[in-house]
């Protein structure tokens, strides 16, 4: 035990020492859990991304109020034990002002509690399931839900297409597109879009004829599509080698431009709702992507752009706030001033709003956004006007 | 007392995968020690998660009952299934309770009840660290009775020489599916306990990677004994959590660690016999060393 303690601490003293004196007591400590490494690590590549260039941006323009950003970023490798031993190890360890994170909904629902019980607030940037932001006051999060994007996105297809009825294929195994098909069948029903057929497949299958075959029978209009991207190209191809020709409308899942290389040209007219896109050329997405691109030499992503939003919503509630050095009343202070911020950032318009009530206990803030209705054109996604 | 009070907040769940996690170990051991190389010990651990916590989450029944059946369900189950599957031995059996494994998964995966792929979330926390430290002592006392029983000559003699203790008179297929039916009954409590502190459950935390990483710590600890399995269980537990500072580097070092111990400790940590080498030859160096004063 006295080891390990040696262990941790070494580092930091040598971190401390290196720093010297320009390390100042008056540092705001946010905690970052991710998925550096494992299944989940090129979306908490991404996150840890944004939430770095957004501190950096803060801290070059002066800090919040003279106090600079200190993003304490920790691996949680998209397990629910790992998940729960780094939040523990930010918030009674580091002492941070708040967490974010964890980077999915499945470590979320074990990290969160933790976050509630401590009242230190857990900010999620990615976790979309539902019931997320149910576990407590102290949950938040800036990512839009399925529950919000998809009757857009749907509606949107409906009236650009003309469409009478449609058929369904999704992941029957996975838990993010298992909850899309939820949505998309309670959407469905209330937009009064009747279904074909529904069909499922299992993760990692590559063969997808049978269902196809069976959609081709009932003859849709177009085939809703809630799978995640390798599934969703190798679909897309595999309908146009039967001769298909029905347009595709999808979630999140497909938003990346990895559903091109794959699936290439046959992707197009393939309608899908983000929160963010690349063609959104506000002032602000257009800096976020140009100083992206600088410092990582890459092309954000969606993952990264609310990461770096949910940096600047926090700064600006730290903004209102006064800190008083103890930690307790700073992370209630924080939760308070949290649910009035509004900004303009990479995704847009920004708000928070109360999450719906569940009977006896109190609820966290979800995302209150526009979502952005996309349609794929030439080998890439550009906005449906 | 602050600096205990801190510790334990940050690194109770760690703790308590400790206990958690050599009782898995364990579970693994008792199969292991009767000849069975089952891979099923993941599946038994979420049949018992999920009962447990069904049990916590739709009735007021009280946690020892939740717990109760979390150990009784995997035991009734490997009760079932041993009969045929036990036939099997070597290679053939661990395919088989892989399967198994694969058939649970996909079983819980569509059932409603178990919420599908989301899982089961908000499970209260019920588990107290005296829970672990009193169930993980208890299943060490049982095992080490029975290792000096007739149960337990019954189980090394199968594990040494199959024939050789038919010939004897002993009931070999009985003695397996015992042991197998232990096995079960362990892993189930095990994640019934791992359920109640970490609030979610889902189908994906009970898969192969899952039934490896059980085998994994039971023969890095060496199954020669009692000792091996639960120091196997505890050490893969901290490992990654001591190497935190590495970094990305963590799962290198964690896993070139795993290989070191393969290739010069092949019987696992605990190697009595290795030991007592070790201490031998350093005692007997000692006067040496003395003597050329």
């Amino acid at each position: 035990m006295q080891f390990k303690t040696l262990l941790k601490t070494l580092p930091l003293l040598m971190l401390a020492a290196g720093l010297g004196s320009a390390a100042h007591a008056a540092d705001v400590k946010l905690g970052l859990a991710a998925a550096l490494t494992g299944p989940a690590a090129k979306y908490g590549v991404a996150i840890k991304n944004g939430f770095t260039l957004a501190a950096d941006e803060v801290n070059a323009a002066g800090g919040v109020n003279g106090n600079k950003l200190q993003l304490i970023i920790e691996d949680e490798q998209g397990k629910k034990e790992e998940a729960i031993n780094v939040f523990k190890k930010l918030i009674f360890k580091d002492k941070a002002l708040l967490v974010f994170g964890p980077t999915l909904s499945n470590s979320a629902f074990a990290a969160d509690p933790i976050a509630n019980a401590a009242k230190v607030v857990a900010f999620g940037t990615s976790n979309t399931a539902d019931g997320i932001t149910a576990m407590g006051p102290f949950t938040f999060r800036n990512s839009v839900m399925e529950a919000d994007v998809l009757p857009v996105t749907t509606r949107a297809a409906v009236k650009h297409f003309g469409i009478k009825k449609v058929a369904i294929i999704y992941g029957n195994d996975d838990a993010f597109t298992k909850s899309g098909y939820d949505v998309f069948k309670g959407t469905l029903a209330d937009q009064k879009v009747p279904v074909t057929t529904t069909e499922a497949y299992a993760k990692g299958d590559v063969d997808f004829k049978a269902q196809l075959t069976k959609i081709k029978a009932s003859n849709p209009d177009a085939i809703v599509c809630s799978c995640l991207t390798e599934e969703a190209a190798n679909i897309i191809l595999q309908t146009r080698a039967l001769g298909m020709k029905q347009p595709f409308i999808g979630g999140n899942g497909l938003n990346s431009p990895k559903l091109f290389d794959i699936a290439k040209g046959a992707g197009d007219d393939t309608i899908m709702g983000s929160p963010w896109s690349p063609e959104n050329l506000t002032p602000a997405n257009k800096a976020f992507i140009a100083a992206y691109k600088a410092k990582f030499g890459s092309d954000p992503d969606q993952f990264a752009a609310q990461a770096y939003d949910a940096l600047h919503v926090v700064a600006d509630a730290l903004k209102k706030i006064k800190l008083s050095g103890a930690i307790d009343k700073d992370r209630i202070a924080l939760q308070q001033a949290l649910p009035s911020v509004t900004i303009e950032g990479a995704t847009g318009k920004f708000a928070f709003r109360k999450a719906p009530a569940v009977t006896g206990k109190e609820v966290g803030y979800d995302a209150q956004q526009e979502a952005i209705v996309n349609i794929a054109k030439g080998g890439k996604f550009i906005l449906l006007k | 007392m602050d600096w205990w009070d801190g510790f334990w907040s940050t690194y109770n769940t760690v703790i308590f995968s400790l206990g958690v996690n050599a009782m898995l170990a364990l579970s693994i051991y008792v199969t292991l020690s009767c000849g069975l190389l089952s891979l099923a010990n993941a599946a038994f651990m979420g049949i018992g998660a999920y009962a447990a916590s069904l049990i916590s989450m739709q009735t007021g029944l009280p946690f020892p009952v939740a717990l109760a059946v979390g150990g009784a369900l995997p035991a009734l189950v490997a009760l079932i299934i041993g009969i045929p599957t036990l036939r099997l031995s070597g290679v053939y059996l661990a395919m088989a309770t892989l399967g198994f494994g694969e058939v649970v998964r996909v079983v819980v995966l569509n059932m409603d009840i178990t919420g599908g792929p989301l899982g089961l979330n908000g499970i209260p926390l019920k588990t107290e660290w005296w829970h672990i430290v009193l169930l993980l002592a208890l299943t060490l006392y049982i095992l080490a009775r029975m290792r000096r029983s007739k149960i337990g000559r019954a189980f090394e003699a199968i594990k040494e020489d199959e024939v050789a203790a038919r010939l004897m008179g002993v009931n070999v297929a009985g003695y397996k599916l015992l042991a197998f039916v232990i096995g079960a009954a362990i892993a189930g409590v095990a994640g019934g306990l791992n359920a109640h502190y970490t609030f979610t459950i889902g189908p994906g935390n009970y898969a192969f990677e899952n039934a490896v990483e059980i085998l994994t710590m039971a023969v890095f600890g060496g199954t020669g004994s009692l000792v091996g399995p639960t120091l196997g269980g505890m050490i893969l537990t901290l490992l990654p959590e001591a190497l935190r500072d590495f970094n990305s580097y963590r799962a290198v070092v964690n896993g070139l660690i795993l290989v070191l111990v393969i290739l010069y400790l092949p019987k696992g940590i605990w190697d009595p016999r290795r030991i007592r080498h070790w201490v031998k030859t350093f005692s007997q160096r000692k006067p040496q060393a003395g003597g050329s004063n």
